[in-house]
């Protein structure tokens, strides 16, 4: 195969033209288009995943509809807007989840060691991960709005400007959640477990939170869980924000859990990734 | 270019590696052979910055592999035991990437990775997905990946495990065309015709421990396994002859099986001296032979050693 073509370029580069590698920037671009290739590479892909949130809103709005009528729920509000910002913020949940697994399928082709031996930083592939995950997140969600909008009489009293904004912090919370899913994966070294483990935490933290039904409806043990969880905080304020009804506090003490949260989980999932093999 | 002083690891209670030393010179090859779980891969992974050593301390291009990981990363490509290419990437893609994160520009990158898949023949399969690529094309690739950046080290952890033999001479016309234009290589392999072949020198590796280093010429010559092959035609002659040579003052060996004499030597002389002895004898051997000790060889006399040791 060598001898039959041109020669090529193999020993050495002199230094002046050696590649050193490329700045940060350069590399999370680069690594954040490469993870969100495939996404937009197989239509039947990116088919799922926008199905995905049409049948959240048509079976929620369904099964829960009932909901409105019992006495807990706040009255004057219709089930689609109250819905609405709930399923905004599970959706992001289950596409954040999504960075886990494929951060978990770079740790077993091998493409991550091959990086791990070149000049790219630990903290580019983490960050181009969590990126291409918001990118995804973030169509996925203006794709429900419109769906919303359109087909189930979303009417939200907060204006476009409220949805917007409660948009954006669904993405916020996502992407801190995202790094919870990396720091997982990383540190369960890519093993099968991370989907079941992804799976687990993802229903716990939708279900157990004021997503559905208001906190005090629930029993008292998931009312623990349901008040500790940063989704109930960010569903919360987005309700607050989409039903146009004062938000307070809420809006920036849920940006303040997903500070904390995306600090302590980008560190642990560093770490996870540099211990990988050892 | 690459020193390792004392390396060793440890995974938990196993022991990978315990107190390895070896040293390879600017633009040479280093052949690291040894069976299973010798400790070979976590060696390269070592030096190639992807694992930290327990203990011990090793350089590559002049710089520490712990300290000053990312310099050694600049310089280094690694080619693994399995295969580490994007799946759902191209060929083309695969390599593009891979010289886009080491700084080329667009089209700098797509020059690079059209010039490898030319030199790796793999030009026909620029543009479909890797998951339709052969076990020996994806093998090819992922050579190709690790010298994008033409760097000054080059680690091949068992790089034609798996290749048909077109493609294994193939891959060793890359390594001996590398080598020619100043490359340092460390190499592992399980052939020892593989590290005959292209090593300057050899370290074999048993259970973690360094049991033999040096060129493969001198590691033959140290084991005195020359030997000289004399096939008589019948079994009684045989016996006769080994009577004449140990007379001699040889150590003949009876292959019985095949009414041959198997006779350790220094060198060309004795050949002279055995067919003196047995012209003088009027006995008339059907072959004579003198041959070199193989890798095999030295590589079945240290099993053989370790071996006893642990029995
Ligand atoms: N990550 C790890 N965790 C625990 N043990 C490990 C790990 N990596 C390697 N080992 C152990 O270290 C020893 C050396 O393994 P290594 O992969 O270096 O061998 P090798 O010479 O490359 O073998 P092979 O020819 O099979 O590739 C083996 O006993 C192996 O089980
Ligand atoms: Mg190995």
């Amino acid at each position: 195969m060598v001898d039959t073509v041109q020669p090529v370029r193999t020993g050495p580069a002199p230094s002046a033209t050696a590649w050193h590698g490329s700045g940060v920037g350069t590399q999370i671009v680069i690594l954040a288009g490469r993870a969100v290739r495939p996404v937009f590479l197989r239509p039947s892909r990116l088919v799922v995943s926008l199905i995905q949130p049409f049948v959240m809103l048509g079976l929620f709005s369904q099964v829960f509809r009932s909901m409105a009528d019992t006495p807990l729920f706040p009255p004057d509000v219709s089930y689609i807007n109250y819905l609405v910002p709930a399923i905004l913020f599970t959706t992001a949940t289950t596409v954040s989840a999504q960075a886990g697994v494929g951060m978990t399928s770079d740790m077993r082709n091998g493409v991550l060691a091959r990086f791990r031996s070149m000049p790219v930083r630990t903290f580019s592939v983490l960050t181009a991960r969590s990126i291409a995950d918001l990118a995804r997140g973030a169509l996925e969600l203006t794709v429900m709005i419109i769906m919303a909008l359109l087909i189930f009489g979303f009417d939200p009293p907060g204006g476009l400007l409220g949805t917007a904004v409660a948009m954006l912090l669904a993405l916020a919370v996502g992407w801190s959640l995202g790094w919870l899913f990396l720091a997982l994966a990383t540190w369960l070294r890519g093993s099968e477990n991370v989907q079941a483990c992804g799976i687990l935490i993802t229903m716990l933290l939708q279900f157990a939170s004021s997503a559905f039904v208001p906190v005090a409806s629930m029993p008292t043990y998931l009312r623990a869980v349901a008040t500790v969880n940063p989704l109930s905080y960010g569903i919360d304020a987005a309700r607050g924000l989409i039903l146009g009804r004062p938000v307070g506090t809420s809006v920036v003490g849920t940006l303040a859990i997903c500070l904390v949260l995306s600090a302590v989980c980008s560190v642990l999932a560093a770490r996870g990734l540099d211990r990988t093999g050892r | 270019m690459i020193e390792a002083l004392d390396v060793g690891k440890r995974f938990g209670k196993v022991t990978a590696l315990d107190s390895v030393s070896l040293e390879v010179p600017r633009g040479s090859v280093l052949g690291l052979l040894g069976h299973n779980g010798a400790g070979k891969t976590t060696l390269v992974n070592i030096l190639a910055t992807m694992i930290t050593p327990s203990s011990g301390t090793a350089r590559v291009a002049g710089y520490d592999v712990v300290s000053d990981g990312s310099k050694v990363r600049q310089r280094i490509g690694l080619t693994g035991q399995f295969a580490s290419v994007d799946e759902d990437l191209t060929g083309m893609a695969n390599l593009v990437l891979i010289a886009r994160l080491l700084g080329a520009g667009r089209q700098q990158a797509r020059e690079r990775a059209d010039e490898l898949l030319a030199a790796f023949d793999l030009s026909d399969a620029a543009t479909r997905p890797v998951q339709g690529y052969s076990g020996g094309m994806r093998r090819r690739l992922d050579l190709a990946a690790s010298l994008v950046g033409q760097p000054e080290v080059v680690f091949l952890d068992e790089p034609t495990t798996g290749l048909d033999p077109v493609s294994r001479n193939a891959m060793w016309a890359v390594v001996q065309r590398l080598v020619g234009d100043g490359t340092t290589i460390l190499l592992t392999t399980q052939y020892l015709e593989e590290a005959d072949r292209l090593a300057d020198s050899i370290v074999v590796l048993s259970h973690g421990r360094v049991v033999a280093a040096g060129t493969s010429a001198a590691m033959k010559a140290g084991l005195g396994r020359r030997t000289v092959t004399a096939r008589l035609r019948t079994n009684l002659e045989a016996l006769d002859a080994r009577t004449v040579l140990e007379r001699g003052g040889l150590a003949p060996a009876l292959d019985e099986s095949r009414d041959s004499l198997i006779v350790p030597v220094q060198g060309f002389q004795d050949l002279s001296t055995i067919v003196r002895l047995l012209g003088e004898a009027r006995i008339e051997p059907a072959e004579v032979a003198l041959t070199e000790a193989t890798l095999d060889d030295v590589y079945l006399a240290l099993a053989a050693d370790e071996h006893k040791v642990s029995v």
